[in-house]
């Protein structure tokens, strides 16, 4: 393991495309402000690991058997081909923060 | 600010079965970058999505919000860049489910795979909220 000491405000940069700052350090807690490219996925290591073994859990040689689900609100997921009214009942809805488009090609600090 | 839109399940697998693109793969399954996205009639709500090249990878995945309808995974907005998603409207989410012994079955909430539904560009995202959000959330189960 290469081992580099770095003060707030400093960097140091890898395979000269991604960026790893200090940005604040508060007793035990130091934040990072990592700059890569969007192809370059930055996972904190704990949630990283925790979804890969759920992964490999999950993962199935073979197609089925599948469980029935008891729940009164499942309904047909409409990937069949049955289109039917009232489907988004259980619609699909997510979040995310907006903020103003930015060149898909820049790169933002991301921190940690 | 936060944005909130809801869309349907919608008509992604016209034909049942579409080919998804996951240039980053999935977290642990770098390597695999196609997968089919497919549905078996007698097998809904569940999907599969199996690695192309390789029929023996595949997962069994479901819509999150016929198992959790107040399902809300923060999506990270550089993440909605690289899915190339102009809005809510755009994304498709489907969760990777766990079958376990005994007839067990969990669903991961907290590694929610979301597609661009016009692309078919896809990652598995991490939400800004999974410390919030379970691993390997129970589904009902019938009892036969």
């Amino acid at each position: 393991m290469l081992i580099l000491t770095r003060k707030l405000n400093e960097s140091i940069v890898i395979d000269g495309r991604i960026t790893v700052k200090v940005v604040r350090i508060d007793g035990e807690v130091i934040k990072l402000g990592i700059t890569a490219p969007a192809d370059v996925p930055v996972h904190r290591q704990e949630v990283y690991e925790e979804i890969r073994q759920s992964n490999e859990a999950a993962a199935t040689t073979r197609l089925g058997p599948v469980p029935k689900l008891s729940t009164p609100t499942a309904q047909p997921s409409g990937c069949a081909g049955t289109p039917s009214a009232g489907r988004n009942a259980a619609g699909q809805t997510l979040t995310w923060r907006s903020e103003p488009k930015t060149n898909a090609n820049q790169t933002k600090p991301r921190i940690v | 600010m936060n944005s909130i839109a809801r869309t349907e399940t919608g008509n992604l697998l016209e034909r049942n079965h579409c080919v998804v693109r996951l240039p980053l793969g999935l977290l642990g399954f770098e390597r695999c970058k196609s997968f089919t996205l497919f549905a078996r009639p007698e097998e809904e709500p569940f999907l599969w999505l199996q690695a192309v090249g390789n029929p023996k990878l595949a997962f069994l995945v479901m819509s999150p919000f016929i198992a959790v309808p107040d399902y809300l995974p923060a999506i990270p907005e550089e993440d909605a860049q690289f899915l190339g998603l102009e809005g809510p409207e755009d994304a498709l989410i489907i969760n990777i489910v766990t079958v376990r012994a005994g007839r067990q079955a969990t669903i991961n909430l907290k590694g929610p795979i979301v597609l661009n539904r016009r692309t078919l560009k896809a990652k598995q995202v991490i939400p800004l909220n999974a410390s919030e959000l379970s691993v390997a959330h129970p589904l009902p189960i019938r009892s036969r």
